[in-house]
């Protein structure tokens, strides 16, 4: 008997919609990579592009415990001397793009590679309710029932 | 008695080398000082990872294992575990196997390893 190895072919890609209204940073990405990897089907194969695509909505309103709001943060360097730059997560929480947070956090959480890569493409985040793929006729995952710690009350 | 001309055999050697580099990059696919390095390294990669296989593939049909059974409310070691008090002797592989192809068997093997596990405590 020869072990399966599913054919790019043979994948059957689902769309999944998670609202992130309330619930903790680390452990929706962490749900949203394995969804991504295709962690979660008896026929993942380490290769082959096997995850679902995920659209995550309410980005914004994604929860940090602690005091990561202000302690955590993201850095990059221009390149200049003296130019390396900081901002918290709660300022990229409430600029411009809040949905960046959601995908550092997942990015992080994905091998990199091309397949990771690809597998990042296939993430679609939005900070606020409405999403373009109403087409695709996404299966909402309820994230907040799968533990009490996933959601976050005030 | 005919002469023997040592080029015949050495580049007979060389070739053999050569032909094994196919399709590596650079100077290593065509020359010989270069290509004899890279043929020697990857034939003890080879070497080791035809036992490594056997390491990553049991990994693989863990992950597969943990993967379908995660979808019936139990994890991998809850199962195995289970399995084991329910007497059921099937291997990794197969168990993983049945987990892709025959979902139905492989539920009812859950069932049986859940009431195991229930039994017992």
């Amino acid at each position: 008997m020869k072990t399966y190895s599913a054919k790019p072919a043979e994948v059957a890609k689902k769309w999944i919609l998670v609202d992130a209204d309330g619930l903790v940073l680390g452990r929706l990405a962490s749900i949203v990579a394995n969804r991504l990897r295709g962690k979660h089907k008896p026929s993942y194969t380490p290769h082959v592009d096997c995850g679902d695509n995920v659209i995550v909505i309410n980005a914004e309103k994604v929860r940090l415990t602690g005091n990561k709001l202000e302690q955590r943060k993201f850095f990059w360097h221009t390149g200049h001397p003296g130019g390396i730059k900081e901002r918290s997560m709660g300022q990229i929480l409430g600029g411009r793009y809040p949905e960046r947070v959601i995908l550092k956090a997942v990015e992080r959480m994905v091998p990199r590679g091309p397949l990771g890569r690809q597998q990042m493409s296939n993430l679609r985040v939005y900070a606020g309710t409405s999403h373009p793929h109403e087409a695709q006729q996404p299966e909402a995952l309820d994230v907040a029932g799968m533990n009490r710690k996933n959601k976050r009350i005030a | 008695m005919a002469r023997v001309k040592r080029g015949v055999t050495t580049h007979a050697r060389h070739k053999k080398i050569v032909d094994m580099a196919a399709g590596y990059r650079g100077r290593s696919s065509t020359n010989f000082r270069i290509a004899i390095e890279k043929v020697e390294k990857g034939l003890q990669y080879a070497y080791r990872d035809r036992r490594n296989r056997k390491r990553t593939f049991r990994g693989l049909w863990i992950q597969r294992i943990n993967a379908g059974v995660r979808e019936h409310g139990l994890t991998y070691s809850q199962f195995m575990n289970g399995i084991k008090r329910a007497g059921i002797d099937i291997d990794r592989k197969v168990l993983s196997d049945l987990a892709i192809r025959e979902p139905e068997a492989f539920r009812a093997l859950v069932e049986k390893a859940r009431g195991a596990l229930s039994g017992a405590d």
